[in-house]
């Protein structure tokens, strides 16, 4: 009879108690996901790397300090995000520039239609894809890996950001009407 | 975009705030119902709506999940080897 998987929460308890096995499971578990984060928030894989590194030690040492009232892998997915904000460069000092929604939704062809055959043709080129991305800011990133690409839900991402999830499912439209703006740049430069 | 039209209830604004709600299944039956009525009415709208899914689905598709490097999840497991051997 195969044995009933062990829960996160009791590989994380027996981690902090120090079993190495129980944390090597956790991290075999988790990793892709820590990495699809760190990956598209930080400027480099190299970084990326380092992130990711330094995310699952802050884990093991601080295991113990798991509250249980989330997910373990949200909780994972906060010390990740704070490990590859610690490698993103600052922009310049200025805050951000808040854009109205019909102002996001214009750049991202609202009132100005396209092909949509072509469009769902040019949306399987990955690297136009991955340039999209890859140009818009690492706030905007991260829920889009979290969300879309990770596949978590709402609560979920809204957990993982410290968010609630108002402001989550506002900053998730937000982020995907820049990325439709983005792939429409991409494909006017492809 | 052109002058805004209300069908439904909803404006062209509304819809536009809504549609991430409306992928996601995020929305209240009753609003479905009114965003699909302004979607069938308004071509603008449908016309976005389209391209706003195809975008959101595409991302989804292209980019999904990509597995670790292996040299990457080498090299995890050796900065990991060496924290057990400190902390033990």
């Amino acid at each position: 009879m195969t044995p009933t998987p062990r829960c996160d929460g009791e590989l994380l308890r027996e981690s902090a108690a120090g079993s190495r096995s129980s944390f090597e499971e956790l991290v075999r578990r988790h990793q892709g996901a820590v990495w699809a984060l760190v990956r598209r928030v930080t400027p480099s894989d190299a970084l990326a790397e380092e992130a990711l590194q330094e995310a699952f030690v802050a884990a093991y040492r601080g295991a113990a300090s798991w509250t249980g009232s989330g997910s373990v892998r949200s909780w994972l997915l906060t010390l990740a995000r704070h490990a590859a904000y610690r490698h993103v460069r600052r922009r310049s000092g200025e805050p951000p520039r808040f854009e109205e929604l019909e102002e996001l939704g214009a750049a991202a062809g609202w009132g100005d239609p396209v092909d949509l055959d072509e469009l769902i043709d040019r949306m399987r080129d990955r690297d136009l894809v991955r340039r999209a991305l890859g140009s818009l800011d690492p706030s905007d990133r991260e829920i889009l890996v979290l969300r879309d690409l990770l596949g978590h839900s709402g609560p979920e991402t809204a957990e993982a950001l410290g968010l609630e999830l108002n402001a989550m499912k506002s900053r998730l439209h937000r982020a995907r009407l820049r990325l439709a703006a983005a792939v429409r740049k991409e494909r006017r430069h492809a | 975009m052109p002058e805004q039209v209300v069908i439904a209830g909803l404006s062209c604004g509304d819809v536009l705030e809504g549609l991430s709600d409306y992928l996601d299944g995020t929305l209240p039956e009753a609003t479905v119902g009114r965003v699909e009525e302004h979607l069938r009415g308004c071509r603008w709208c449908a016309q976005f709506g389209g391209e706003f899914t195809t975008v959101v689905q595409g991302l989804r598709e292209s980019l999904g999940a990509e597995p670790v490097d292996e040299g990457v999840s080498v090299r995890l497991g050796g900065r990991l080897d060496a924290l057990f051997e400190t902390a033990s």
